[in-house]
């Protein structure tokens, strides 16, 4: 009985997720065997033709190895940009911890447009950083820093870098600073202590951040749109153009299930290359 | 080693400093007198501010988003605090079912969710009509945040108290009204506040769901950049960040910190 009273706690959310969440998923999955038609978003009965449809054209198929080169470098870039300041913020001081903390937090609270169009004000053509370089006399024609995979990475990392700070500092907080001090007193120098103690304490950390920001990467819209400025093709800006702007439900479903399933495999062996080699 | 050390010391405040970066040079626009996002500005103004001001589109856009994110907090606040309550307290063998299936919007892809939202709308009929699918979808997207924070407080709270209460007489209702809630209500705030910026800000969901019509803030920004190079999407992105900021600072005034 008072189990059964309980469980009207967890009822209204629990059936959010299910008929919100589960079942539209589902119906995704499905959906991707869909027919098309024209003139509505699908057909009657089922076909393979979303997946051949994308890996035949090489309009299409070309978007997905683009996707995960940019979720592969926006990753790399964060987690080299992260991995110092989780370190410096894991060992600061109480108070300066907490003014860094919000620095690291303080992208979360400004909208992901407004972040994006602060990189299309700094990397533009006649942005903050080539109007700068051009009044120094450094360069005549402006660098191209946006509208390419430079741009789209820098700015991507900018937006996903907290989700690899957070998870990293999570697992350096963990870290017993008496460990450090035992390693050193029995001659370790500062690179082994790191290679040997304080790296293989934050792998956790480094797999849940690098996981975290590489799906978060490749599935996002706003910044490859506003940065990419719709040159740079990955499969997401795509799926959107299938669904929305053209009304192919099964071939938009089709590509949004190939690259989760693609991001799922690259994932899984990062998981268990990161495994073998650490512990 | 002692070279290393000023190096990373450099290292740590260019990628402060990149954090900071898009967010300040956003503010340092829009007070640019010039027609052009151009730099170096051509004297200071207010002038993009008061453009902004009379333009209907995005002051609507703001008091839209304002609503939404209001409504979509307040049902997750509800529905995440109890969803918090059974998890801590009662979840036995299927808490970490509980934890992952409440989590799964956050850790879903949102522009996927909300293609799955879009297509299951259309299938029951309702499409984007009404808005419901949009304000299903920032519930959805907001209850994780408010599930979070009343986890992280109720766990550090003393469950005996509420005991006591009831021991005391007090009903479940009385108990839980004057002892549970003024406990937790440092993470009710945190929980409310994040789930406010999330919906103010989210563009997926929205961008998918919003339908005809009016739009929020995010959606109509983006609209307005593809277009348009004038420092008025400054002056706006500005009022945006000052608002959060306005926001979080009034909460940790009221609530202070955990």
């Amino acid at each position: 009985m008072r189990r059964l009273r309980a469980s009207i706690l967890i009822l209204p959310s629990a059936a959010l997720i299910f008929l919100f969440i589960v079942l539209p998923y589902v119906n995704v999955l499905v959906m991707s065997f869909r027919a098309p038609a024209d003139g509505q978003p699908y057909g009657e009965g089922f076909s393979l033709q979303g997946y051949v449809q994308f890996f035949s054209e090489s309009y299409y198929a070309l978007s997905l190895p683009q996707s995960l080169l940019l979720g592969a470098l926006t990753t790399a870039l964060c987690l080299i940009l992260a991995y110092p300041v989780a370190l410096h913020i894991a060992t600061a001081s109480k108070r300066w911890r907490g003014i860094l903390y919000g620095i690291v937090l303080s992208p979360l609270l400004v909208g992901i447009v407004v972040r994006s169009y602060g990189w299309t004000i700094l990397l533009g053509n006649s942005g903050v950083i080539n109007s700068t370089l051009r009044e120094m006399g450094l360069i005549t024609r402006p660098l191209p820093l946006m509208y390419n995979n430079f741009g789209v990475v820098l700015a991507l990392a900018h937006v996903f870098l907290p989700f690899m700070v957070l998870p990293l500092l999570s697992s350096l907080q963990a870290m017993d600073p008496a460990v450090q001090q035992a390693a050193r007193s029995l001659g370790a120098g500062r690179l082994t202590i790191f290679r040997r103690i304080t790296l293989p304490i934050s792998m956790p950390g480094i797999q849940s951040g690098c996981i975290l920001v590489f799906v978060l990467a490749i599935s996002s819209y706003v910044t490859p749109a506003l940065v990419g400025g719709m040159r740079v093709k990955t499969t997401t800006l795509l799926v959107v153009d299938a669904l929305i702007d053209q009304f192919q439900w099964p071939f938009g479903s089709a590509m949004a299930l190939t690259l989760a399933v693609s991001a799922g495999i690259v994932v899984l062996v990062f998981a268990r290359l990161t495994r073998i080699k650490w512990s | 080693m002692r070279i290393a050390t000023p190096l990373l010391t450099l290292f740590r405040v260019l990628v402060y400093g990149f954090l900071l970066a898009p967010i300040v040079i956003v503010v340092l626009a829009s007070l640019n007198a010039g027609n052009f996002l151009t730099f170096p500005p051509q004297g200071l103004s207010l002038r993009w501010f008061w453009t902004f001001l009379q333009n209907d589109v995005f002051i609507n856009a703001i008091v839209y988003s304002a609503v939404l994110a209001t409504a979509a907090t307040s049902v997750s606040l509800v529905l995440g605090t109890m969803a918090a309550l059974y998890f801590v307290r009662h979840a036995g063998r299927e808490a970490e079912a509980v934890r992952i299936g409440i989590l799964l919007p956050l850790i879903l892809p949102e522009i996927l969710t909300a293609i799955a939202l879009l297509f299951f709308f259309y299938e029951i009929g309702i499409g984007t009509s009404y808005k419901i699918a949009l304000f299903t979808g920032h519930v959805l997207m907001t209850l994780p945040f408010v599930f979070l924070n009343v986890t992280t407080a109720l766990q550090g709270r003393d469950d005996s108290i509420e005991l006591a209460a009831r021991t005391l007489g007090a009903s479940r209702y009385t108990a839980f009204r004057r002892i549970t809630l003024p406990l937790i209500s440092p993470g009710l705030a945190t929980g409310g506040v994040f789930a406010f910026i999330i919906s103010f800000d989210t563009f997926g969901i929205s961008f998918i769901l919003k339908g005809t019509g009016s739009a929020p803030l995010p959606i109509q920004l983006y609209d307005y950049l593809r277009f348009n190079f004038t420092p008025e999407a400054a002056a706006v992105s500005t009022v945006s960040i000052l608002l959060t900021l306005l926001l979080v600072t009034a909460a940790d005034l009221l609530f202070g910190r955990d």
